[in-house]
């Protein structure tokens, strides 16, 4: 399972059971200053998402790791039965998480609801 | 870093606008955006975002562009509907292009009468404004 919270000024994903083992982290925090904004975006899984580097990649099966595409740096970790919410990032050596979750819509309004954009 | 910017985001967010008047937020998925802009998804990211980025941006530009009562509202009135009773940046984006309204009309409840027309006309039957012309 992977949660998407927001504590403090930080947004934090963290990793149980399975999701863990596959994504070979526990836990990733990102000040939200760092973070540009959320979305539930279904179709992410439906494209390649490049050239694994540490992870796991079975096509339309799971999606787990760092995964280099286009020259950026994408951290993944999707299984089919999870909905995908893409966080983009800036000043991070990550251009963007790709996460699976239970309802990346509600997940998605949450962290935007937290931003505050210029 | 990404690769440097190789479009127009003028002709972006038009785009994204026409795909949110015809569809709204909700109806307008990121595959949509993607097809419709004509960009990698990586890069619609990189330069929005989010769906909410592009969304913001685009009302943004239709509020700012509001001459007046015969302006093509529809974004406007997607956004007072869909959007704006959970989205506080909406609703402001909302009040601001209400009032940029309001002040080109001769009384307030113009306004009323305006936003009222342009939702009647909207829901009105195909074949009736067939009829109508």
């Amino acid at each position: 399972m992977t949660r998407i919270d927001i504590t403090g000024d930080q947004l934090v994903v963290t990793m149980q059971g399975m999701d863990r083992f596959w994504s070979l982290r526990r836990r990733i925090a990102v000040p939200l200053s760092h973070v540009r904004g959320a979305t539930a975006d279904p179709g992410v899984v439906r494209e390649p998402a490049g050239v694994r580097a540490p992870g796991t990649h079975v096509p339309r099966f799971i999606t787990a790791g760092t995964l280099y595409k286009d020259g950026e740096r994408v951290f993944w970790n999707v299984r089919g039965s999870r909905e995908p919410v893409v966080i983009e990032l800036a000043e991070e050596r990550c251009a963007r998480l790709v996460r699976g979750v239970d309802d990346a819509r509600a997940t998605a309004e949450r962290v935007e609801r937290a931003l505050i954009r210029d | 870093m990404g690769r440097p910017r190789s479009f127009d985001e003028g002709t972006a967010v038009e785009a994204a606008t026409a795909l949110f008047c015809e569809r709204g937020y909700d109806g307008t998925g990121v595959d949509d955006l993607v097809r419709a802009l004509g960009m990698h998804r990586g890069s619609l990211y990189q330069a929005f975002g989010s769906k909410r980025g592009l969304w913001l941006r685009a009302l943004r530009a239709h509020v700012g562009g509001l001459a007046g009562p015969d302006d093509d509202l529809t974004l406007l009135l997607r956004a007072a509907v869909e959007r704006a009773p959970t989205d506080v940046e909406t609703a402001v984006l909302v009040s601001a292009g209400l009032a940029r309204i309001r002040s080109t009309l001769p009384a307030d409840d113009d306004l009323a009468r305006v936003l009222g027309e342009r939702l009647i006309t909207r829901a009105a039957p195909r074949s009736t404004i067939e009829e109508d012309r």
